[in-house]
Protein backbone atom coordinates (compact mmCIF):
# COMPACT_ATOMS: atom_id res chain seq x y z
CA UNK A 1 0.00 0.00 0.00
CA UNK A 2 1.54 3.50 -1.12
CA UNK A 3 1.98 5.72 1.76
CA UNK A 4 2.57 9.51 1.89
CA UNK A 5 3.42 11.79 4.85
CA UNK A 6 1.08 14.38 5.87
CA UNK A 7 2.76 17.20 7.64
CA UNK A 8 0.56 19.67 9.26
CA UNK A 9 2.82 22.69 9.79
CA UNK A 10 3.42 23.15 5.95
CA UNK A 11 -1.18 22.66 5.70
CA UNK A 12 -2.09 24.89 8.84
CA UNK A 13 0.81 27.23 7.88
CA UNK A 14 2.11 27.45 11.28
CA UNK A 15 2.54 25.62 14.83
CA UNK A 16 -0.52 26.45 15.85
CA UNK A 17 -3.40 23.53 15.96
CA UNK A 18 -6.25 25.53 17.12
CA UNK A 19 -8.71 26.08 15.41
CA UNK A 20 -11.50 23.43 13.84
CA UNK A 21 -11.90 24.96 10.52
CA UNK A 22 -7.91 24.06 10.72
CA UNK A 23 -8.38 20.75 11.12
CA UNK A 24 -11.48 20.41 8.30
CA UNK A 25 -8.34 21.40 6.33
CA UNK A 26 -6.32 18.34 7.56
CA UNK A 27 -9.57 16.09 7.94
CA UNK A 28 -10.11 16.48 4.10
CA UNK A 29 -6.40 15.53 3.36
CA UNK A 30 -7.06 12.14 5.15
CA UNK A 31 -10.16 11.40 4.19
CA UNK A 32 -9.44 11.67 0.60
CA UNK A 33 -5.91 9.41 1.55
CA UNK A 34 -8.16 6.64 2.95
CA UNK A 35 -10.81 6.22 0.28
CA UNK A 36 -7.45 6.32 -1.89
CA UNK A 37 -6.15 2.98 -0.01
CA UNK A 38 -3.30 4.68 1.05
CA UNK A 39 -1.52 4.63 4.17
CA UNK A 40 -0.69 8.37 6.12
CA UNK A 41 2.14 9.71 8.12
CA UNK A 42 0.97 12.08 10.29
CA UNK A 43 4.04 14.35 11.20
CA UNK A 44 3.25 16.58 13.94
CA UNK A 45 7.08 18.29 13.80
CA UNK A 46 7.37 21.62 15.00
CA UNK A 47 3.96 21.55 16.37
CA UNK A 48 3.42 23.60 19.53
CA UNK A 49 -0.17 23.88 20.49
CA UNK A 50 -3.27 21.71 20.39
CA UNK A 51 -6.43 21.67 20.98
CA UNK A 52 -8.80 19.15 21.37
CA UNK A 53 -11.33 21.17 18.94
CA UNK A 54 -8.75 20.85 16.11
CA UNK A 55 -8.34 17.41 16.50
CA UNK A 56 -11.61 16.26 16.37
CA UNK A 57 -12.36 17.93 13.64
CA UNK A 58 -9.26 16.53 11.98
CA UNK A 59 -9.50 13.15 13.37
CA UNK A 60 -12.47 12.63 15.32
CA UNK A 61 -14.44 12.82 12.57
CA UNK A 62 -12.87 9.62 10.65
CA UNK A 63 -14.34 7.47 13.23
CA UNK A 64 -18.03 8.88 11.00
CA UNK A 65 -16.54 8.03 7.34
CA UNK A 66 -14.16 4.60 8.43
CA UNK A 67 -14.00 1.11 10.04
CA UNK A 68 -12.00 1.39 13.15
CA UNK A 69 -9.55 -1.45 12.01
CA UNK A 70 -9.40 1.02 8.43
CA UNK A 71 -8.28 3.86 10.27
CA UNK A 72 -6.07 1.92 12.96
CA UNK A 73 -3.89 0.28 9.57
CA UNK A 74 -3.84 3.30 7.30
CA UNK A 75 -2.38 6.27 9.89
CA UNK A 76 0.35 6.28 11.59
CA UNK A 77 1.39 9.66 13.90
CA UNK A 78 4.83 11.08 13.88
CA UNK A 79 7.07 13.48 16.07
CA UNK A 80 3.84 14.40 18.45
CA UNK A 81 4.78 15.28 21.86
CA UNK A 82 3.48 12.83 24.73
CA UNK A 83 1.09 15.48 25.83
CA UNK A 84 -0.57 16.05 22.66
CA UNK A 85 -0.86 12.13 22.13
CA UNK A 86 -2.74 12.36 25.80
CA UNK A 87 -4.98 14.72 23.88
CA UNK A 88 -5.45 13.01 20.20
CA UNK A 89 -5.74 9.57 23.01
CA UNK A 90 -9.29 11.13 24.73
CA UNK A 91 -10.34 12.47 21.36
CA UNK A 92 -10.13 8.96 19.70
CA UNK A 93 -11.72 7.49 22.76
CA UNK A 94 -14.67 9.93 22.57
CA UNK A 95 -15.09 9.67 18.65
CA UNK A 96 -15.59 6.21 19.05
CA UNK A 97 -18.67 6.58 21.41
CA UNK A 98 -19.82 9.90 19.84
CA UNK A 99 -20.78 7.13 16.09
CA UNK A 100 -20.87 4.02 17.84
CA UNK A 101 -24.54 5.76 19.60
CA UNK A 102 -26.20 8.36 17.51
CA UNK A 103 -28.34 8.63 20.66
CA UNK A 104 -25.82 8.51 23.45
CA UNK A 105 -25.54 12.65 23.96
CA UNK A 106 -29.79 12.52 24.02
CA UNK A 107 -29.92 10.19 26.14
CA UNK A 108 -26.92 11.53 28.41
CA UNK A 109 -29.39 14.23 28.67
CA UNK A 110 -32.32 12.81 30.01
CA UNK A 111 -30.09 10.59 32.19
CA UNK A 112 -29.35 13.77 34.25
CA UNK A 113 -33.02 15.25 34.33
CA UNK A 114 -33.76 11.88 35.59
CA UNK A 115 -31.26 12.44 38.14
CA UNK A 116 -32.59 15.34 39.22
CA UNK A 117 -36.06 14.45 39.21
CA UNK A 118 -35.58 11.22 41.62
CA UNK B 1 -33.70 62.14 33.74
CA UNK B 2 -31.05 59.57 34.39
CA UNK B 3 -30.73 57.27 37.43
CA UNK B 4 -27.53 56.46 39.15
CA UNK B 5 -26.46 52.71 40.03
CA UNK B 6 -23.22 51.61 41.98
CA UNK B 7 -21.27 48.61 41.82
CA UNK B 8 -19.34 48.01 45.03
CA UNK B 9 -16.85 45.40 45.63
CA UNK B 10 -17.10 43.30 43.02
CA UNK B 11 -14.78 39.59 43.25
CA UNK B 12 -14.18 37.13 41.45
CA UNK B 13 -16.98 34.76 43.92
CA UNK B 14 -20.55 34.08 43.84
CA UNK B 15 -21.27 37.42 45.26
CA UNK B 16 -19.37 39.45 42.85
CA UNK B 17 -21.01 37.71 39.93
CA UNK B 18 -24.36 38.22 41.32
CA UNK B 19 -23.79 41.93 42.14
CA UNK B 20 -23.63 42.21 37.70
CA UNK B 21 -25.55 39.64 36.61
CA UNK B 22 -28.25 42.24 39.26
CA UNK B 23 -27.34 45.03 37.44
CA UNK B 24 -27.55 43.79 33.66
CA UNK B 25 -31.04 41.96 34.80
CA UNK B 26 -32.21 45.67 36.07
CA UNK B 27 -32.08 47.72 32.60
CA UNK B 28 -32.09 45.01 29.70
CA UNK B 29 -35.74 45.01 29.32
CA UNK B 30 -35.53 49.08 29.30
CA UNK B 31 -35.31 51.38 27.00
CA UNK B 32 -33.46 54.91 26.41
CA UNK B 33 -32.62 54.95 30.29
CA UNK B 34 -29.75 56.43 31.20
CA UNK B 35 -27.79 55.39 33.73
CA UNK B 36 -24.59 57.06 35.58
CA UNK B 37 -22.57 53.73 36.78
CA UNK B 38 -20.24 53.91 39.89
CA UNK B 39 -17.81 51.49 40.56
CA UNK B 40 -16.30 51.85 44.08
CA UNK B 41 -14.21 49.86 46.95
CA UNK B 42 -12.95 46.85 44.96
CA UNK B 43 -13.32 45.55 41.33
CA UNK B 44 -11.45 42.70 40.32
CA UNK B 45 -10.02 43.74 36.72
CA UNK B 46 -10.21 40.61 35.31
CA UNK B 47 -14.31 40.98 35.40
CA UNK B 48 -13.84 43.63 33.33
CA UNK B 49 -14.74 41.12 30.07
CA UNK B 50 -17.71 40.49 32.27
CA UNK B 51 -18.68 44.09 32.84
CA UNK B 52 -17.65 44.74 29.10
CA UNK B 53 -20.46 42.47 27.57
CA UNK B 54 -23.70 43.64 29.58
CA UNK B 55 -22.86 46.94 28.93
CA UNK B 56 -22.85 46.62 25.61
CA UNK B 57 -25.58 44.65 25.91
CA UNK B 58 -27.35 47.46 27.74
CA UNK B 59 -26.15 50.30 25.51
CA UNK B 60 -27.91 48.76 22.97
CA UNK B 61 -31.06 50.11 24.55
CA UNK B 62 -30.03 52.34 26.83
CA UNK B 63 -27.14 55.08 27.88
CA UNK B 64 -24.64 53.91 30.36
CA UNK B 65 -21.69 56.17 31.30
CA UNK B 66 -19.32 55.64 34.24
CA UNK B 67 -19.62 58.91 36.59
CA UNK B 68 -17.72 57.34 39.55
CA UNK B 69 -14.94 55.46 39.89
CA UNK B 70 -12.81 55.25 42.95
CA UNK B 71 -9.30 56.20 41.99
CA UNK B 72 -7.32 52.71 42.40
CA UNK B 73 -10.52 50.87 40.43
CA UNK B 74 -10.11 53.38 37.32
CA UNK B 75 -5.69 53.43 37.40
CA UNK B 76 -5.85 49.97 36.96
CA UNK B 77 -9.48 49.44 34.05
CA UNK B 78 -7.25 52.50 32.47
CA UNK B 79 -3.84 50.24 32.80
CA UNK B 80 -5.80 47.33 31.04
CA UNK B 81 -7.97 49.16 28.16
CA UNK B 82 -11.03 48.19 29.46
CA UNK B 83 -11.97 51.96 30.15
CA UNK B 84 -10.64 53.29 26.81
CA UNK B 85 -13.57 51.72 25.71
CA UNK B 86 -15.41 54.28 27.31
CA UNK B 87 -13.72 57.40 26.23
CA UNK B 88 -10.83 57.55 29.03
CA UNK B 89 -7.12 57.51 28.14
CA UNK B 90 -4.75 55.14 28.58
CA UNK B 91 -2.01 54.67 31.34
CA UNK B 92 0.96 53.00 31.69
CA UNK B 93 1.13 49.94 33.30
CA UNK B 94 4.19 50.43 35.07
CA UNK B 95 4.19 46.69 37.14
CA UNK B 96 3.08 45.50 34.10
CA UNK B 97 0.77 42.97 36.03
CA UNK B 98 -2.72 43.63 33.77
CA UNK B 99 -3.36 41.74 31.18
CA UNK B 100 -5.20 43.48 28.47
CA UNK B 101 -9.34 43.85 27.96
CA UNK B 102 -9.91 42.73 24.28
CA UNK B 103 -13.64 42.89 22.57
CA UNK B 104 -13.55 40.56 19.92
CA UNK B 105 -15.42 39.21 17.04
CA UNK B 106 -15.70 35.53 16.77
CA UNK B 107 -14.02 35.41 13.60
CA UNK B 108 -10.94 36.78 15.61
CA UNK B 109 -9.82 33.43 16.80
CA UNK B 110 -6.46 33.69 14.47
CA UNK B 111 -5.50 37.08 16.33
CA UNK B 112 -6.39 35.50 19.46
CA UNK B 113 -4.16 33.07 19.00
CA UNK B 114 -1.29 35.16 18.01
CA UNK B 115 -1.82 37.42 21.06
CA UNK B 116 -2.30 34.31 23.15
CA UNK B 117 1.09 32.72 21.90
CA UNK B 118 3.05 36.16 21.65
CA UNK B 119 1.87 39.09 23.63
CA UNK B 120 0.55 37.11 26.23
CA UNK B 121 3.06 34.17 27.01
CA UNK B 122 6.76 35.78 25.76
CA UNK B 123 6.34 39.07 28.65
CA UNK B 124 9.30 39.22 30.56
CA UNK B 125 7.41 40.42 33.85
CA UNK B 126 5.18 36.79 33.56
CA UNK B 127 5.82 34.88 36.84
CA UNK B 128 8.16 31.85 36.69
CA UNK B 129 6.34 29.06 35.56
CA UNK B 130 7.68 25.92 33.72
CA UNK B 131 7.20 25.61 29.69
CA UNK B 132 5.12 22.51 30.51
CA UNK B 133 2.55 24.72 32.26
CA UNK B 134 2.80 27.72 29.96
CA UNK B 135 1.74 25.50 27.33
CA UNK B 136 -0.81 23.79 29.35
CA UNK B 137 -2.28 27.17 30.24
CA UNK B 138 -2.27 28.56 27.01
CA UNK B 139 -3.86 25.54 25.45
CA UNK B 140 -6.93 25.82 27.79
CA UNK B 141 -7.36 29.82 27.01
CA UNK B 142 -7.41 29.24 23.59
CA UNK B 143 -9.72 25.79 24.01
CA UNK B 144 -11.92 27.93 25.79
CA UNK B 145 -12.18 30.59 23.40
CA UNK B 146 -12.67 28.27 19.94
CA UNK B 147 -15.66 26.49 22.80
CA UNK B 148 -17.41 30.24 22.97
CA UNK B 149 -16.41 30.73 18.75
CA UNK B 150 -18.43 27.24 18.14
CA UNK B 151 -21.24 27.05 20.50
CA UNK B 152 -22.45 30.56 21.84
CA UNK B 153 -24.04 32.66 18.87
CA UNK B 154 -21.84 36.02 20.18
CA UNK B 155 -21.76 38.92 18.64
CA UNK B 156 -18.52 39.36 20.42
CA UNK B 157 -15.90 37.40 22.59
CA UNK B 158 -14.63 39.59 25.77
CA UNK B 159 -11.60 38.44 27.38
CA UNK B 160 -9.48 40.18 30.15
CA UNK B 161 -6.90 38.49 32.56
CA UNK B 162 -4.33 39.67 35.92
CA UNK B 163 -1.24 38.37 36.77
CA UNK B 164 -0.30 38.10 40.44
CA UNK B 165 2.95 37.52 41.08
CA UNK B 166 2.64 37.74 44.75
CA UNK B 167 0.08 34.78 44.39
CA UNK B 168 1.87 32.72 42.00
CA UNK B 169 -1.63 33.05 39.59
CA UNK B 170 -2.79 34.11 36.41
CA UNK B 171 -6.56 34.76 35.78
CA UNK B 172 -7.94 34.61 32.64
CA UNK B 173 -11.73 35.59 32.07
CA UNK B 174 -13.45 34.69 28.55
CA UNK B 175 -16.77 36.07 28.30
CA UNK B 176 -19.54 35.58 25.74
CA UNK B 177 -23.23 37.20 25.45
CA UNK B 178 -24.56 34.19 23.42
CA UNK B 179 -27.07 31.71 24.07
CA UNK B 180 -26.07 29.78 27.12
CA UNK B 181 -25.36 26.38 27.68
CA UNK B 182 -29.13 25.29 28.10
CA UNK B 183 -30.28 27.40 25.22
CA UNK B 184 -27.61 25.01 22.76
CA UNK B 185 -28.74 21.78 24.31
CA UNK B 186 -32.64 22.84 23.52
CA UNK B 187 -31.75 24.40 20.14
CA UNK B 188 -29.31 21.30 18.36
CA UNK B 189 -30.78 18.32 20.99
CA UNK B 190 -34.33 19.42 21.69
CA UNK B 191 -34.24 18.94 25.21
CA UNK B 192 -35.42 21.71 27.73
CA UNK B 193 -32.83 21.82 30.63
CA UNK B 194 -32.01 23.79 33.26
CA UNK B 195 -28.71 25.60 33.49
CA UNK B 196 -27.71 23.79 36.48
CA UNK B 197 -28.35 20.91 34.17
CA UNK B 198 -27.01 22.12 31.11
CA UNK B 199 -23.71 23.24 32.90
CA UNK B 200 -23.41 19.58 34.35
CA UNK B 201 -24.50 17.87 31.50
CA UNK B 202 -21.68 20.36 29.12
CA UNK B 203 -18.71 19.14 31.56
CA UNK B 204 -18.86 15.72 31.57
CA UNK B 205 -16.44 14.46 29.00
CA UNK B 206 -17.72 13.32 25.52
CA UNK B 207 -21.05 15.29 25.44
CA UNK B 208 -21.31 17.44 22.83
CA UNK B 209 -23.64 19.63 20.60
CA UNK B 210 -22.26 19.43 17.73
CA UNK B 211 -24.02 17.39 14.98
CA UNK B 212 -21.76 15.07 12.64
CA UNK B 213 -18.58 15.83 14.82
CA UNK B 214 -17.69 14.43 18.06
CA UNK B 215 -16.20 16.81 20.69
CA UNK B 216 -17.21 17.73 24.20
CA UNK B 217 -12.99 16.68 25.20
CA UNK B 218 -11.95 21.15 25.97
CA UNK B 219 -13.77 21.27 29.43
CA UNK B 220 -13.05 17.95 31.14
CA UNK B 221 -9.42 18.74 29.62
CA UNK B 222 -9.45 22.12 31.35
CA UNK B 223 -11.03 20.32 34.52
CA UNK B 224 -8.31 17.97 35.06
CA UNK B 225 -5.69 20.57 34.61
CA UNK B 226 -7.11 22.49 36.82
CA UNK B 227 -6.91 19.78 39.71
CA UNK B 228 -3.52 18.95 38.80
CA UNK B 229 -2.01 22.54 38.71
CA UNK B 230 -4.45 23.41 41.84
CA UNK B 231 -6.46 26.16 40.33
CA UNK B 232 -9.80 27.15 39.63
CA UNK B 233 -12.50 27.75 37.33
CA UNK B 234 -15.78 29.00 37.57
CA UNK B 235 -18.42 28.87 34.74
CA UNK B 236 -21.59 30.73 35.05
CA UNK B 237 -23.98 30.56 32.23
CA UNK B 238 -27.69 31.57 32.24
CA UNK B 239 -28.53 31.49 36.08
CA UNK B 240 -25.96 29.15 37.50
CA UNK B 241 -22.67 28.86 38.25
CA UNK B 242 -20.39 26.04 38.49
CA UNK B 243 -17.14 26.21 40.45
CA UNK B 244 -14.07 23.65 40.97
CA UNK B 245 -11.59 24.19 43.25
CA UNK B 246 -9.20 21.98 45.59
CA UNK B 247 -10.69 19.28 43.70
CA UNK B 248 -14.67 19.90 45.13
CA UNK B 249 -17.49 20.92 42.56
CA UNK B 250 -19.92 23.29 43.65
CA UNK B 251 -22.97 24.20 42.05
CA UNK B 252 -24.98 27.80 42.65
CA UNK B 253 -27.79 29.50 41.07
CA UNK B 254 -28.34 32.92 40.56
CA UNK B 255 -31.67 34.77 41.18
CA UNK B 256 -31.48 36.59 37.91
CA UNK B 257 -29.91 35.08 34.45
CA UNK B 258 -27.12 36.34 32.53
CA UNK B 259 -27.65 35.86 28.74
CA UNK B 260 -24.36 34.23 27.63
CA UNK B 261 -21.35 32.28 29.89
CA UNK B 262 -18.41 33.02 31.49
CA UNK B 263 -15.26 31.11 31.94
CA UNK B 264 -13.33 32.48 34.65
CA UNK B 265 -9.80 30.37 34.85
CA UNK B 266 -7.51 30.74 38.15
CA UNK B 267 -3.92 29.24 37.00
CA UNK B 268 -1.12 28.48 39.54
CA UNK B 269 1.80 29.63 38.18
CA UNK B 270 4.38 27.88 40.74
CA UNK B 271 3.21 24.75 39.76
CA UNK B 272 6.35 22.17 38.89
CA UNK B 273 4.19 19.29 38.01
CA UNK B 274 5.77 17.64 34.66
CA UNK B 275 2.54 17.22 32.14
CA UNK B 276 4.41 14.79 30.26
CA UNK B 277 5.49 11.32 33.05
CA UNK B 278 2.76 9.36 30.86
CA UNK B 279 4.72 6.22 28.89
CA UNK B 280 5.04 6.13 25.35
CA UNK B 281 1.90 5.58 23.52
CA UNK B 282 2.14 3.63 20.30
CA UNK B 283 0.29 3.88 17.38
CA UNK B 284 -2.20 0.30 18.20
CA UNK B 285 -3.20 1.63 21.23
CA UNK B 286 -3.67 5.26 20.26
CA UNK B 287 -6.28 4.43 16.72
Amino acid sequence: MEEIKVNIFNLVGNGDCTLPEDGDKIFDILKKTLNDDKKVIISFKNINSITSAFLNSAVGKLYGEFEESKIKESLKIEDMLIEDKIILKRVISGAKLYFEDPERMINSIKKILGEEDE
Amino acid sequence: MSTEYTLSNIHNDFDGYNKLINFYDKYQNDDLETVDLSLNTWFDANLSAVLGGILDQLNKSNRIGFVGISPSIQKILQKNGFLIHFGFDRTNDTYHTTIKYLKLKPTDSRFFNNYVQTDLFNRAELPQMSEAVKKKISESILEMFVNAQIHSETEFIYTCGQFFPQRDEIIFTIVDTGIGFAKRIEINLNQIVSSTQAIKWAITEGHTTKQGTPGGIGLAILKDFIVQNNGKIQIISGDAMYQLENGTETYSEFNNYFNGTIINMIFKTNDTTLYCLAEEIDNSELF
